[in-house]
């Protein structure tokens, strides 16, 4: 044989072969098991289902839109789904069934505190990723866990600002009601005392409501009594909804301010408009559509479409939680553990989320594994929450401040 | 310290409240104090009898009372289905079997509520938002009237009790069963009768809570408890009892919560009726 | 010694129980099974003073969280070492129940339930109020587990290791198990029987009923008590949500359908319990109603519980099975 004819044929083989390997026949279409534990019946229900349709939409769209890729794969997510029914101990069986049984690597979900803490105590030694949704309790992100992170910022990041914003309006003399023995209320109102205080104001009565009163009468007759010139509420919407029901009907009339979110028809299935009239809301905007972007008001849509009513303001967590895991995945260009949560840790905020993230030196979570968005007033005006304007907050100093928390507390290992 | 006015108000909020769980204890104590049962379910009857009357109301477009004195035979016909089925089988037998019974009735009547009615709060809609102001003291038109149906459904049990022959028939039995069956009374049809009455009693009360607060999961067994610290506090079986014993409960925790604590409001049932097993086992006006 | 039936059946669950991990197969299995060893310990507490004495008891559940709080608070605020705690903890449990229950068992029968019903409510309460002792809803965390052991044959032995815990907690209840067992043959168990069938008159004959009942609350509530501190060393968080009065009238639920006032029957009830939901995947709904239904059927048509129905049937098959099978009846038809 020629030289010339074996370079050809030499040369040809190789390109065969360089055309052989680098398409790839099919492209591999693989299955990525997703831990999905939740509080769905139950107390907490009322912030679980919301967060499980946003999951079902989010994922769904990512599946029919190919996947997340990953190489030459193409990951469809498989949701594993698991009720935890507001219990701590039901949440605790219920990851380790995701961990040992369906061997999840990655765990989605958690809309309440008390579950959530449970499972946080113990995720540390396993080898997953956990992403919290709406649960709120502070030292679910200061236990020193690495493998564990949380978009929804913890309630005194918004009670600081709150704080400012009540003495902007020149509230002096501040009449509280909540239900304070939740973590969410003390720690929004620890903080939001502070900066009220700071600015001259004074709390002059602080009642408390459990979390399934529906009467308040007796704590309201007191704080009237006390003649406050601004009332402070923070339970949840259907009590809260009773507290300014019954703060009317005895005749208090100050301006009101609360924290509990909640939409127009869960307010107006307890008392009218205008008994709502001026009322603020100091929250976390969450998925206020009038704050966000195009993204947001399509997912609102979708959610609409699909179930038939507006999204709770929490769902956005949920929401974003799906779009997170993907873009870290994608990051991280393999869905091994360790590299996701590498990946997790260090991703700026990504593309597809719908809420308003407050980086943290550029990057989406601070060195707790926390994220933050913005914070917002809202009020009440002629049957509509409107958004009136961001509350400005100071995301470094309390990310520096979340992590001596984590630092001072000893190790459990 | 809170002035006179306050009091006043506290008071005055109190004593609505009080009015429910006044409706609340008398249908118990009529059932414990005249067939011994411990009908733990009461609270649960009561709560189906309101989420009816929700449920009626936005059905029919019928407004808070038309709609509840609909919901009353059919919860009246629920304490007969449950005393024909439940109670009676176990009547013969140790006293706390019965009870075992109203445990297990509860989470029966709750989760067929939350089955049939959704676990969301309810709240039934009125007009009654109108607020009267006298002096200092402000109480909604909605609150009056809880007071007026609650006097209202006294004055009816009173005269059925004491004017018709079928209250002739429960008085007899509730004095001596023994001599009232030998006198030709059917303790049965006694029996169905007192649970009709006590559930009736229970559809109105928790009407009337649907409108004032909600219908939720968990009321109705914060009411039957309640209901039972009124029993212990006014004494088993009488009925002036249960109306002092609510009243007194009702006031007693408005002016704790305004006075001391309000995170404790519900524990102060708990005390009061702590405090009279201790001093006073028979209650304030009890028999024994 | 001869071993009857019913203890051979139990000495054989107490193998299999031993053996478990080594059957198992996973950690949750393991999880599984250890929290249903506790539920074992209260329903066998909850069984002396309502199997036993006949008096419901509905606040179980809320002993167990004291017993739970306070070993948690001894080793987080007072700096106690796990093992001390855990010994202590339960009699804050029963320090409360002498004394609630001194007037409580005052009253008869079902004024008894409902005040227990009362003190469960207060404690859940107190509990998710006293927020700076307590920690509220928010509960406390990082509880650890007890320190390392250094035993003879088996080396050193690490209580983070879940088969390990579980071989403790085994070990406990059936501890338990034994003093329930004791407690039923002994002259106080006697006596409790007959406070059950007919208290006036064992009072008529001489008995002190009320130190009689008490003692019985009170060894109710140290059960319940250990079962706490073993559950909040094992999950490493508690809040007030599992010691609300739902956990009691669970274990109620237990103790019945399981045989009220046999040894065994809570045990069974208690396994029964934990396990069932796991293998009847219904809803929260479908699932109460059935818990309402097994408690009200089972009251009216097996008061006493299961294990003696099953007991009881299968005592009637094996005689029925002996008579038609023995070539020797002991009774002659008399001649005519």
């Amino acid at each position: 044989m020629s030289s010339r004819s074996t370079a050809l044929a030499l040369s040809s083989l190789a390109m065969l072969l360089g055309l052989a390997t680098s398409v790839p026949a099919i492209a591999a279409e693989k299955s990525l098991n997703v831990g999905y534990n939740d509080s769905l019946s139950g107390p907490g229900a009322v912030f679980g289902l919301p967060q499980q349709r946003a999951i079902q939409i989010a994922v769904d769209e990512v599946n029919s839109a190919g996947g997340i890729k990953v190489d030459a794969d193409n990951y469809k997510i498989t949701l594993i789904t698991n009720d935890d029914k507001a219990n701590p101990t039901e949440a605790t069986n219920s990851v380790r069934k995701l961990i040992d049984r369906d061997n999840v690597k990655f765990l989605i979900g958690f809309c309440c505190s008390g579950p959530t803490s449970a499972v946080a105590s113990f995720i540390g030694g396993e080898d997953v990723l956990m992403l919290v949704g709406t649960a709120a309790e502070k030292s679910i992100t200061t236990r020193g866990n690495s493998n564990l992170f949380r978009n929804r910022p913890p309630g005194d990041f918004t009670g600081a600002a709150a704080g400012r914003f009540i003495a902007s309006k020149g509230i002096k003399k501040l009449a509280v009601i909540g239900a304070l023995d939740a973590a969410l209320y003390n720690q929004y109102l620890a903080a939001l005392k502070a900066e009220f205080e700071k600015l001259g104001g004074q709390i002059i009565a602080t009642e408390s409501a459990g979390l399934g009163d529906r009467d308040m009468t007796a704590q309201l007759t007191k704080i009237k009594g006390l003649n406050p010139d601004g009332l402070f509420v923070e339970i949840y919407v259907e009590q809260a909804a009773f507290i300014y029901r019954q703060a009317n009907e005895l005749g208090l009339k100050v301006p009101t301010f609360g924290f509990h979110g909640g939409s127009e028809e869960q307010f107006l299935r307890v008392l009218s408009s205008e008994q709502m009239e001026g009322v603020y809301d100091l929250r976390p905007t969450e998925l206020t559509l009038a704050a966000l972007g195009p993204g947001a008001t399509k997912f609102a849509e979708s959610y609409k479409k699909r179930f038939g009513e507006n999204p709770a303001p929490n769902t956005g967590y949920a929401y974003d939680g799906i779009y997170i895991l993907k873009a870290a995945i994608e990051k991280a260009g393999s869905v091994d553990v360790k590299k996701v949560t590498a990946a997790m840790a260090s991703m700026n905020v990504p593309n597809d989320v719908v809420l308003k993230y407050l980086p943290v030196d550029g990057k989406l979570f601070d060195q707790n594994g926390q994220a933050y968005i913005t914070n917002g007033a809202f009020q009440w005006r002629n049957g509509k929450w409107t958004f009136v304007s961001e509350l400005p907050s100071d995301t470094r100093a309390y990310s520096d401040a979340l992590s001596a928390a984590r630092a001072s507390k000893n190790p459990i290992k | 310290m809170p002035g006179a006015a306050e009091i006043l108000q506290q008071i005055v909020n109190g004593t609505v409240i009080g009015s429910v769980y006044v409706l609340i204890a008398l249908g118990l104590t009529v059932i414990f104090g005249i067939l011994g049962v411990a009908h733990f379910a009461h609270g649960s009857v009561a709560m189906f009898g309101g989420y009816l009357t929700f449920w009626i109301s936005q059905k029919y477009g019928l407004s808070l009372y038309p709609a509840m004195i609909l919901a009353v035979p059919f919860g009246a016909a629920l304490g007969v289905i449950l005393e024909l089925f439940a109670y009676r089988p176990v009547r013969n037998a140790a006293p706390i079997n019965a009870f075992i019974v109203a445990l297990g009735l509860t989470m029966l009547v709750d989760r067929l509520n939350m089955l049939l009615f959704g676990p969301d709060q309810l709240v039934i809609r009125t007009p009654y938002n109108g607020v009267y102001e006298i002096g200092s003291i402000a109480v909604s038109e909605l609150r009056i009237q809880v007071v007026v149906v609650t006097v209202v459904m006294l004055c009816l049990i009173g005269y059925l009790i004491s004017h018709t022959s079928a209250g002739r028939a429960v008085r007899a039995v509730a004095q001596n069963p023994y001599a009232a069956t030998l006198m030709g009374i059917d303790v049965n049809w006694v029996s169905l009768l007192i649970f009709a009455v006590s559930s009736a009693l229970g559809v109105v009360a928790g009407a009337l809570i649907g409108a004032l607060l909600a219908l939720a999961p968990g009321v109705g067994e914060n009411l039957v408890i309640k209901g039972f610290a009124i029993l212990i506090l006014g004494g088993l079986g009488s009925i002036p009892g249960a109306i002092i014993g609510g009243l007194t409960l009702g006031i007693s925790e408005a002016l704790a919560a305004g006075l001391l604590s309000s995170a404790y409001k519900d524990v102060i049932a708990f005390m009061i009726m702590i405090i009279v097993i201790l001093v006073r086992p028979q209650g304030l006006l009890g028999r024994e | 010694m001869k071993i009857s039936g019913g203890q051979s059946f139990t000495l054989a669950a107490f193998a299999l129980l031993g053996a478990l991990p080594y059957l198992a197969f996973t950690p949750y299995t393991i999880q599984l099974a250890t929290i249903a060893l506790m539920w074992v310990l209260m329903a066998q507490g909850l069984n002396v003073i309502q199997g036993e004495t006949g008096y419901v008891s509905i606040a179980q559940a809320g002993f167990m969280g004291v017993g739970a709080y306070a070993s948690v608070l001894l080793v987080q605020r007072y700096g106690f070492p796990v093992w001390g705690a855990m010994l202590i903890a339960p009699l804050a449990a029963s320090l409360l129940a002498a004394i609630i229950g001194f007037p409580s068992l005052r009253v008869k029968g079902h004024y008894f339930a409902i005040v227990t019903l009362a003190y469960n409510l207060v404690i859940f309460i107190t509990l998710s109020n006293a927020v700076s002792i307590t920690g509220g809803e928010g509960g406390l965390s990082g509880i650890p587990r007890p320190e390392s052991l250094e035993l003879p044959y088996f080396g050193a032995v690490s209580f983070r290791n879940r088969i390990n815990y579980y071989y403790l907690t085994f070990l406990i209840a059936a501890l338990g198990y034994l003093g329930a067992w004791l407690i039923s043959r002994s002259a106080f168990g006697r006596i409790l029987r007959a406070i059950r069938q007919n208290e006036p008159l064992a009072e008529a004959v001489g008995v002190n009923c009320r130190r009689y009942k008490l003692t019985a609350f009170v060894i109710s509530a140290t059960y319940a008590g250990v079962a706490g501190v073993l559950y909040a060393h094992m999950i490493g968080f508690i809040n007030p949500t599992p010691f609300a009065p739902d956990a009691s009238l669970n274990t109620i639920l237990a103790v019945i359908v399981g045989g009220s006032g046999t040894v065994a029957g809570p045990a069974v009830g208690a396994f029964m319990a934990t396990f069932l939901p796991e293998f009847l995947r219904v809803d929260e709904s479908t699932r109460f109603i059935a818990y309402g239904l097994i408690l009200i059927v089972a009251t009216i048509y097996l008061p006493r519980g299961l294990v003696p129905a099953i007991a009881e049937g299968i005592a009637a098959l094996s005689v029925r099975f002996r008579l038609s099978g023995s070539p020797h009846a002991r009774q002659k038809p008399s001649s005519g």
